[in-house]
């Protein structure tokens, strides 16, 4: 039997109309936000002049488009072996030179090893703004820098995967255990002895795990980088897409496929292994 | 020959760690200093290797005032002087023998030592030296494989091959347990003798300061308020250096476990 619950310390309230799980203020608060953000979808569908009817329409489109690429041409795998490697090789170098360069950089990025605070702030911000750069765009400077090939391609990545292999590291070496530098100092040895006896064998297994990491990033990103002209097996797969041959473009994606599959699948071993 | 000489330290907060020192420390002798928490032990050992910077006063290692060196003359200093920490502070993951070999590295060139190379002699030094402290047969094990007691005695063997004329130990047993204490105070008590090596250490526990020091010097809020051989001490002593009365956690105990390892 419900009636009115009657403690004096809290109030009564009526049974038929208890309280919702919300404040009726918060209600109209939602209500109001739920509106405003329905609207911004439709404003922007106005404006863009697209939206999910598009999509409908553009279905036997769709279907036409999966059956050109259907069959692949499959004869025509062998002629992409030059570029596939390519691809990989620079990749190679790219996350070779970066690698080799992150070192400094994220020495002097990190709060606990950089000389002074202008050196580590100034190396942050640089970073910082490095990484806002997309590849794509690096890429476009790149090409018009040194022309058309791998090198440009090569030279975006660099940068690219620099931005972000110096970030990580420096990251692991500000959260390095610092007692074993004291260590070091307190034996007479100079910076570089810290950094070389203290330092790295304390972050070798992240690095080369980041490393690796980045190494899948930029197989992935070269393929990109051909569309601008920057090299690669990406460069092939523009051509065909741009001469119509759906064939060749669904045989170049099958193998940029696995092709990155497999070096995912090895990269991932390997960095199970060592961490 | 170790002199401090109306040294002061006032750490950049306002503490204040040292406090009008004058204290002078004779070549060989076992020293061991005793105090509570807070009271200035590490800042007086870290003060002579310039691990902190006293503010005021002078501090004389071998007749020389260091509180004005910097770098070569504070890597020789620091060459000179060898160190033991509460936590051995070694390189988790290289292996023992090259955390020892690191003591060689205010020898060595900066080239030399990112390449390795390190002489014949160096490297027997390195060996013989966990040969003392009797761990040599973890020579290429990886430092976190040890237990605490074996990496302090690693630590030993570290400060060792670096030949010092001087070694500090600031807290060098606090992460033990008692046994292995006693064990790791031995072999410095060991070192200090046969290789003359003046050595100075901080303990909180006072049964084990009278049973290893030479020499006892006691100190509260920075100052020094004794200073005397250990033969003199006496509870009553360690009653006024730490200005209450003595309590069972002021004592490791000889060979039963307690939780007292702060």
């Amino acid at each position: 039997m419900t009636k009115t619950t009657a403690n004096p310390s809290q109030g009564s309230f009526d049974p038929s109309n208890p309280p919702g799980l919300r404040a009726q203020q918060a209600k109209w608060k939602l209500t109001f936000v739920f509106a405003a953000i329905v609207l911004v979808y439709m404003f922007t569908s106005w404006q863009t002049g697209s939206s999910l009817i598009d999509l409908w329409f553009g279905m036997p489109d769709v279907w036409r488009m999966v059956g050109e690429l259907f069959p692949p041409n499959w004869g025509y795998a062998t002629e992409t072996w030059g570029r596939l490697s390519e691809t990989i090789q620079m990749a190679i170098i790219a996350t070779t030179v970066a690698g080799i360069l992150c070192i400094p950089i994220s020495l002097m990025a990190s709060s606990n090893i950089a000389p002074n605070k202008w050196v580590y702030n100034i190396t942050k911000q640089i970073m910082n703004i490095l990484r806002t750069i997309p590849d794509l765009l690096l890429a476009v400077i790149f090409v018009g820098i040194f022309g058309i090939g791998a090198f440009s391609g090569i030279m975006a990545l660099i940068i690219f995967s620099l931005g972000i292999l110096a970030k990580l590291l420096a990251e692991t070496i500000e959260a390095i255990d610092k007692n074993p530098l004291e260590a070091i100092r307190a034996s007479g040895g100079n910076t570089i002895q810290v950094i070389v006896y203290g330092v790295i064998p304390q972050i070798l297994p992240q690095y080369t795990s980041f490393t690796l990491y980045v190494f899948e990033i930029n197989v992935r990103a070269s393929l990109v980088l051909g569309f601008v002209g920057a090299g690669g097996i990406g460069q092939l797969l523009q051509r065909s897409i741009s001469f119509f041959q759906y064939g060749r473009a669904m045989m170049i994606i099958i193998i940029i496929f696995v092709a990155v599959v497999i070096i995912e699948y090895i990269s991932g071993k390997i960095r199970e292994e060592i961490l | 020959m170790i002199e401090f000489k109306n040294t002061s330290l006032v750490y950049p907060n306002g503490t204040q760690g040292l406090k009008d020192v004058n204290i002078k420390i004779n070549e060989g002798e076992f020293v061991v200093i005793v105090g509570l928490s807070g009271a200035g032990k590490s800042t007086l050992i870290r003060s002579v290797n310039r691990m902190v910077t006293p503010t005021d006063g002078e501090l004389l290692v071998d007749g020389e005032d260091i509180l004005s060196y910097n770098g070569r003359q504070l890597r020789d200093l620091r060459t000179k002087v060898g160190m033991i920490f509460q936590n051995y502070n070694l390189v988790k993951r290289s292996t023992v023998m090259k955390n020892v070999i690191a003591g060689r590295l205010g020898h060595t060139g900066t080239m030399r030592s990112i390449l390795n190379l390190y002489s014949n002699e160096d490297k027997s030094l390195a060996y013989h030296n966990l040969q003392r402290v009797n761990i040599s047969e973890k020579v290429h094990s990886r430092a976190d494989e040890l237990s605490g007691g074996q990496q302090q005695r690693v630590s030993i063997a570290r400060v060792l091959t670096q030949q010092p004329k001087v070694i500090l130990a600031d807290e060098p047993v606090a992460s033990l347990d008692p046994p292995t204490s006693h064990q790791v105070m031995t072999y410095l008590r060991k070192v200090n003798k046969e290789d003359k090596i003046t050595t100075l250490v901080n303990l909180h526990f006072i049964d084990m300061a009278m049973e290893y020091a030479d020499r006892i010097i006691g100190m509260r809020a920075g100052e020094v308020v004794f200073d005397g051989p250990a033969s003199t001490v006496t509870e009553k002593t360690f009653e006024e250096i730490y200005g209450r009365k003595i309590r069972e956690e002021d004592m490791v105990g000889g060979d039963e476990d307690d939780e007292n390892n702060g």
